[in-house]
């Protein structure tokens, strides 16, 4: 069943067509990479996607139902939950109260939310921290309390834009094993990422994006083989 | 990789203790600081002093409600005096033409001021930094500039007479103190509701708190409102203290007063403002001899603290306590 359909997607940004007529489907329960050189638009996406940027054309269902143009709080109540690549967190709030902001903004009681914040907290390995401000935290801390932000309600659909860059191989695999975990009991997810070795263990399928435009959606095996995504990331010296 | 097991309902409630701590340790912080107020007639009688303290409530009261907006929420507005000057104005209107009892009157400023920082919350909704600053300052200095020529109506500089509510100045004092409390009970429990934590998500990152589902757009308006209307309550009172109103209420200085307090006592803290108000105005009584100068100080003050002591007093007073745990 089809979660998420991305119809026509364009966006401009003056004479820079950032994202260009794309169009791919996610079924519920998907993992779906979303791969592509620098500036192939795949932010930019994301940002429409999670309503921090208005789409100039196209059409965006979720469930079968249009939800371009809302606002991602609105979004965020609907189900989609979107991790940045440049990590946002409230730097001067604790972890768990990083954690109980979602959870109780997303209609969670005040016990229930502290319960799930202390279960993601132990599962992400981020108990000796609990109480330490955000803002005191490492990059890699802080990319792995703002992932959790994303699960203290579990999303329809979760857009992970890169989030094992920059962060300490430990704290990718602990990222690695929650998704991996999620995905078996049939969390949806889009995940963007330049680590192809985890795109290619997590990610059954890849949609490649290159120049604003989808230029393969495939199995992830079968997109990194197409000469088209090895030009796009070697800029045509494999062709 | 296998989860975790599930933690216990003994560290859910620790965790829940742990993370208001900070709030909760201010907050009694304050109740003790007030207690200390509370005694103060009892050594104090000379009714120069009382007024000066009394003042200084009523500015307790604007820094209180100006941090709930700045330092909670991250929304740095110059019109805190103005909503102060707004709620002297509707029960001082009120009470000089139509006879409306003092307390209705209060309760109309409150509602009114309220209204305004809602209108304004929505107005500037989408300003930051010194964008929101200019334009709050703009309508501040119409507002003042309103109600200082609408001579007919307001009389202008000449003031505008109204009904006190008693004559003890021991009795105001202790009034002020009361409403003051209150305040901070009411305030207490807004920062240890959901509202305190979203208000301060969207003071770190409004778009995080966006993405959270935080509805940024009524958390934001909120807040100003909350905060207009705590103003226009301290002026309401203020003004029946003071038996008349004037636009000196609105002045910029009094909006650098308030801003003073805030920053030296620790923005974004519950006890500190509250604090600095009392130190900050009596300071500005004994420097009154050197008329202008005295802003001179407090500006010196407001840009080491903000350089140096980011959480101002609150913070130092902490860091101390904390040197003498370790010794």
């Amino acid at each position: 069943m089809t979660l998420l359909s991305v119809r026509g997607v364009s966006k401009r940004f003056g004479g820079l067509v950032a994202v260009n007529n794309v169009s791919f489907d996610v079924a519920a329960g998907e993992l779906v990479g979303l791969i592509g050189p620098n500036g192939s638009g795949k932010t930019t996406l994301l940002n429409i996607l999670s309503g921090l940027a208005d789409p100039d054309g196209g059409e965006i269902l979720l469930d079968n139902v249009p939800c371009q143009g809302l606002t991602p709080e609105r979004l965020a109540h609907r189900g989609v939950m979107r991790m940045f690549q440049l990590t946002r967190v409230f730097r001067r709030m604790n972890v768990i109260d990083n954690l109980l902001v979602a959870g109780r903004a997303l209609g969670l009681g005040a016990d229930e939310a502290l319960a799930r914040a202390d279960a993601l907290i132990s599962e992400l390995r981020l108990d000796v921290i609990r109480h330490l401000d955000a803002g005191q935290l490492s990059g890699g801390q802080m990319k792995l309390l703002e992932f959790g932000v994303c699960f203290m309600v579990p999303p329809r659909i979760a857009l992970l834009d890169e989030p094992f860059a920059a962060v300490h191989p430990t704290m990718k695999e602990i990222m690695g094993d929650f998704i991996r975990s999620r995905h078996e009991k049939g969390q949806t997810f889009i995940l963007v990422s330049h680590d192809m070795p985890v795109v290619v263990e997590l990610c059954p399928r890849a949609v490649c994006m290159n120049a604003g435009a989808v230029v393969i959606d495939a199995t992830t095996r079968e997109v990194l083989n197409d000469p088209r995504v090895i030009e796009a990331y070697l800029g045509g010296q494999a062709a | 990789m296998a989860p975790s097991s599930a933690t216990s309902p003994a560290a859910d409630r620790s965790g829940a203790q742990l993370s208001n701590t900070k709030t909760t340790v201010e907050f009694r912080a304050a109740l003790v600081a007030m207690a200390i107020v509370a005694l103060i007639p009892l050594g104090v009688s000379n009714p120069y002093w009382l007024g000066v303290l009394i003042v200084s409530m009523y500015f307790a009261i604007l820094a209180g409600a100006w941090n709930l907006l700045a330092g909670y929420t991250g929304q740095f507005s110059l019109a805190p005096a103005t909503f102060a000057m707004i709620g002297a104005y509707t029960t001082g209107l009120l009470n000089h033409y139509f006879g409306v009892a003092p307390l209705l009157g209060i309760v109309a400023a409150v509602v009114v001021s309220g209204l305004v920082g809602l209108l304004l919350g929505r107005a500037v909704l989408r300003l930051v930094g010194p964008y929101l600053a200019l334009t709050t300052l703009s309508f501040a200095e119409i507002m003042r500039l309103v109600a200082s020529n609408s001579i007919d109506i307001t009389r202008g500089d000449l003031g505008l007479g109204v009904e006190g509510l008693m004559n003890s100045r021991v009795g105001w004092y202790y009034l002020f103190l009361g409403a003051l409390v209150v305040l901070l009970i009411l305030f207490y429990m807004l920062l240890r509701s959901k509202a305190g934590l979203f208000l301060q998500a969207i003071r770190d990152d409004e778009v995080a708190a966006r993405r959270a589902g935080v509805n940024v757009v009524f958390w934001k308006t909120a807040a100003f409102a909350i905060s207009a209307a705590a103003s226009g309550f301290a002026g309401a009172l203020y003004a029946h203290f003071a038996e008349l109103v004037t636009p000196e209420l609105g002045l910029i200085g009094q909006t650098g007063l308030i801003v003073s307090m805030t920053v030296i006592g620790g923005m974004g803290t519950l006890a500190g403002p509250l604090v600095a108000a009392f130190l900050v105005y009596v300071l500005s009584e004994w420097l009154r001899d050197v008329g202008g100068y005295q802003l001179v100080v407090f500006a010196a003050l407001v840009i080491i603290f903000a350089r140096f002591f980011r959480e101002g007093l609150w913070g130092l007073a902490r860091a101390a306590v904390k040197r003498r745990g370790r010794a």
